[in-house]
């Protein structure tokens, strides 16, 4: 009976991780607590990043206190486009994107955007409304441009790649995009679709949206599965120079590939989710014995 | 590794120090092993005092048996020399205790104790009624102060079984009556027409109509005296009534709304329209009942002494010495164990939850409020402050400050309708309070925060499977052995680390996890 209740059986002979088994295997062992804030933070990923050189978005500023909003505003103010995020928001929360219009006005999802809108978005980016309560920095980066490659299966948002990386060696990987129904966000749980990778040839794999597999996206008419994927090599590089970069050996490392600079490294993740298996048709552990 | 081999070795042998010292208790306890389940235990003392007079003096009352729903023992009678003691079967079934003396004017003492064991029992009423055995008359004819054969009773009777389409509902009807007659603390005897025409009554009073309104329509029913146990000295007794439905004598008392049931803290003293002490007239006579309370085991057929000297360790001693209140100690015992079940729920089945333990502390306070209508009423809270909040989740506030104002929020909604639920007797509206409000609070933002990032439906998924872990944990924790088997057993609470300890270690598939990844599991097969 305890065998039914544990599900020992399916346990032993599936390559499916489940969440338990992520835990306890992938993520304690691998990843030290102390070093979550280094993935979590994301002023203290693009410190370790740049320090590494390893190409990521260029930071314009990073804002700790309100008394420097306006300093660091006015150094940053030459810009054409940029993002502004909280170090520690969570879910997408708190990010703007900002882009000059030829007067020289911000604007902002198609909105003017006035300076005083922007410092008050900075300070309350800097007292927490995006990060549960505790006291916040905020990120001010470079804009990137998604590569054109993207538009043809659906032009709108940024579309990324989600690589995980087990002991500095990537294991399964696959593209986020967003669609008509996830409002502008790329995450599977959020109505986006997932589109799975075959690591060996750098192509694209079948689209998933949570319930069933299709070869096009469901906004477009676009086959994607075999379509090879532009900078894979480099894409995996990066990845595994980020994974070296780090003291946190089990990651989610998350990758925009930029019209003008190429694959560029978003953020990491020391939870990464478990649905790529389902978008990769492919459980995790098969992964893991692949690459040994 | 070593570390995790040490750990193991440390858990096995606290695993076995727990079912050895368990097996210790085990043979002892079911030894002692007893079905009879009372839910109360009261120790009772009758205590009389008066004073002789000129001739013969006698003191009589009634003394309660055993029977299917409560149990008496360790009777003791403790009078003077010069009192001659006799016990007495009567008719219907009573029993009296009788006191003579010859002695004159003077004092005497009588103390009759014994211990109550009760629980309550609930009869089923079939529509239709129908006694097999032939019925005794005197349950029929009507009596000097049950006069089912008035007038005003038979009108009273026929009016009541108008538009009624069974015995059952007639049965009500006359209930419902009764119970609708306000009650006054009448001394001087009420029969069943008085009853009728004063409109109020003592628990006499409409006992006696009720068997009267039963009888003049050929229901057998008769008056059944007794007291309500309860803590403290008492000088009332009580009277209820008692139908023969389908050869069952089944009790309804008129006065305290219980139809068809009787409390575990009703003690049955005897039959018919009698009065629970008779004396010889006119002598100076005191009485008071004295009741106390007593810590039992409801499944163990032992007194707090011997619980006392059971092999090993047991939490009894605290019980005995009332140092922690019981709700307490039950609280503290139940938490541990209501952790491991949502660690199980949430790790093994893969249920998602508002907050950890949030399934336990509902689960505890549906135990006061019933579970139907507790989880309508977290439901409602939940989902109202949700809802509430929500203008103020748009304006874009802090964190802390905007759970302060759920807090507030929910505490004024709960101070509110418990206002109104008294002012306008909504019982259930009264309820609310049983709830803790911290917890309230924090699953209520968690809901209004979840709809915000993964909308209505996923919250709401979230809030079903959290009402799912608390229908669990309180169906199990509602279980009336489990305090018990915890007071006796402490050593549990050692298993529930080391259990813990393996599930922490689990790394099988969630239940859920084979809906979400069926796909995958299937093409692998």
């Amino acid at each position: 009976m305890f065998s039914i209740i544990l599900n020992k059986k399916s346990n032993k002979s599936s390559n499916v991780v489940g969440l338990n088994e992520r835990n306890v295997n992938l993520i304690y062992p691998n990843n030290p607590k102390k070093y979550y804030p280094l993935a979590d933070d994301k002023v203290l990923t693009k410190e370790i990043l740049h320090k590494n050189n390893i190409p990521c978005a260029k930071t314009f500023g990073v804002i700790e206190y309100n008394s420097d909003i306006k300093k660091t505003w006015q150094s940053c103010n030459s810009n054409n486009a940029l993002a502004i995020k909280p170090a520690n928001g969570c879910g997408g929360g708190g990010i703007k994107i900002l882009k000059k219009d030829k007067n020289g006005d911000w604007f902002s999802s198609g909105k003017k955007i006035s300076d005083r809108e922007i410092f008050q978005h900075m300070a309350s980016i800097i007292m927490g409304f995006f990060s549960l309560g505790s006291h916040d920095r905020v990120l001010i980066e470079e804009c990137i441009e998604p590569h054109p490659f993207f538009h043809e299966i659906y032009p709108e948002g940024v579309p990324d790649f989600r690589i995980i990386t087990l002991n500095n060696t990537p294991l399964m990987s696959m593209l986020r995009m967003p669609t008509n129904k996830s409002d502008g966000k790329a995450n599977l749980h959020q109505n986006g679709v997932g589109i799975g990778v075959d690591m060996k040839e750098g192509r694209l794999l079948d689209v998933y949206d949570g319930k069933k597999y299709s070869n096009h996206h469901p906004d477009s008419t676009f086959l994607v599965n075999g379509a090879p994927i532009p900078y894979w090599k480099e894409i995996l590089e990066i990845s595994i120079a980020t994974a070296k970069a780090f003291p946190l050996n089990y990651l989610g490392i998350d990758v925009v590939i930029d019209k003008v600079k190429g694959p560029q490294i978003m953020e990491i993740n020391v939870r990464p989710g478990l649905g790529i298996q389902l978008v990769n048709k492919m459980g995790l552990k098969g992964a893991i014995q692949q690459a040994i | 590794m070593t570390s995790k081999t040490n750990l193991k070795t440390a858990l096995i042998l606290i695993a076995t120090i727990a079912i050895i010292s368990i097996g210790f208790k085990v043979p002892s306890i079911l030894k002692n092993y007893d079905n009879f389940n009372p839910k109360e235990v009261y120790k009772l003392k009758y205590r009389f005092f008066f004073k002789s007079g000129a001739n013969n003096t006698s003191l009589k009352t009634y003394v309660p048996k055993s029977n299917s729903r409560q149990r008496i023992s360790e009777e003791q009678i403790s009078n003077d020399g010069t009192l001659l003691f006799l016990k007495k079967n009567e008719q219907q079934g009573n029993t009296r205790a009788i006191w003579n003396t010859k002695s004159i004017n003077s004092y005497h003492a009588i103390d009759y104790d014994f211990t109550f064991e009760g629980k309550d029992k609930s009869f089923i009423v079939p529509k239709i009624f129908k006694n097999t055995l032939k019925v005794n008359k005197e349950y029929l004819n009507p009596t000097l102060n049950i006069q089912s054969d008035n007038k005003a009773v038979k009108d009273l009777a026929i009016q009541l079984t108008k538009d009624t389409k069974n015995d059952k509902e007639v049965i009500q009807n006359i209930f419902d009556y009764v119970y609708a007659i306000p009650s006054a603390p009448i001394i001087t005897l009420t029969d069943a027409v008085t009853t009728i025409l004063q409109k109020r009554a003592s628990c006499n009073g409409k006992s006696r109509l009720f068997v009267a309104l039963c009888r003049s329509l050929d229901y057998p029913s008769r008056i059944k005296g007794g007291i309500i146990v309860e803590k403290g000295n008492k000088r009332t007794s009580h009277a209820w009534v008692e139908l023969l439905i389908n050869d069952i004598w089944v009790p309804f008392d008129g006065l305290n709304n219980h139809f068809a049931y009787l409390p575990a803290n009703y003690l049955e003293i005897y039959q018919g329209d009698k009065s629970l002490i008779t004396r010889t007239a006119g002598i100076q006579f005191d009485y008071i009942y004295e009741i106390e309370q007593l810590h039992h085991v409801s499944f163990l057929n032992m007194n707090s002494k011997e619980l006392h000297t059971l092999p090993g360790f047991s939490l009894w001693n605290l019980v005995a010495k009332d140092i922690v209140p019981t709700g307490a100690l039950h609280l503290l015992l139940l938490l541990p164990i209501g952790g491991l079940l949502v660690a199980f729920l949430r790790n093994i089945v893969g249920l998602k939850t508002f907050g950890v333990f949030l399934p336990v502390l509902i689960a505890f306070s549906l135990s006061h409020t019933g579970f139907i209508s507790g989880i309508a009423i977290f439901v409602g809270l939940i989902i109202l402050i949700g809802l509430i909040s929500y203008p103020f989740d748009r304006l874009g506030l802090l964190y802390t400050p905007k759970l302060v104002i759920s807090l507030t929020i929910m505490v004024s909604v709960i101070l509110l309708s418990t206002h109104f639920g008294v002012k306008n007797n909504i019982l259930w509206l009264t309820k609310l309070t049983f709830f803790p409000i911290i917890i309230l609070t924090i699953s209520a933002e968690r809901f209004s925060r979840s709809t915000v990032e993964d909308g209505y439906v996923r919250a709401l998924d979230k809030l079903f499977q959290t009402l799912i872990a608390t229908s669990i944990t309180y169906f199990i924790l509602s279980w009336s052995f489990l305090p018990s088997i915890l007071i006796l057993f402490p050593e549990i609470v050692l298993l529930v680390i080391v259990l813990a300890a393996f599930l922490g270690r689990y790394i099988g598939i969630r239940w859920a996890e084979l809906f979400r990844f069926k796909p995958l599991l299937l093409s692998e097969r």
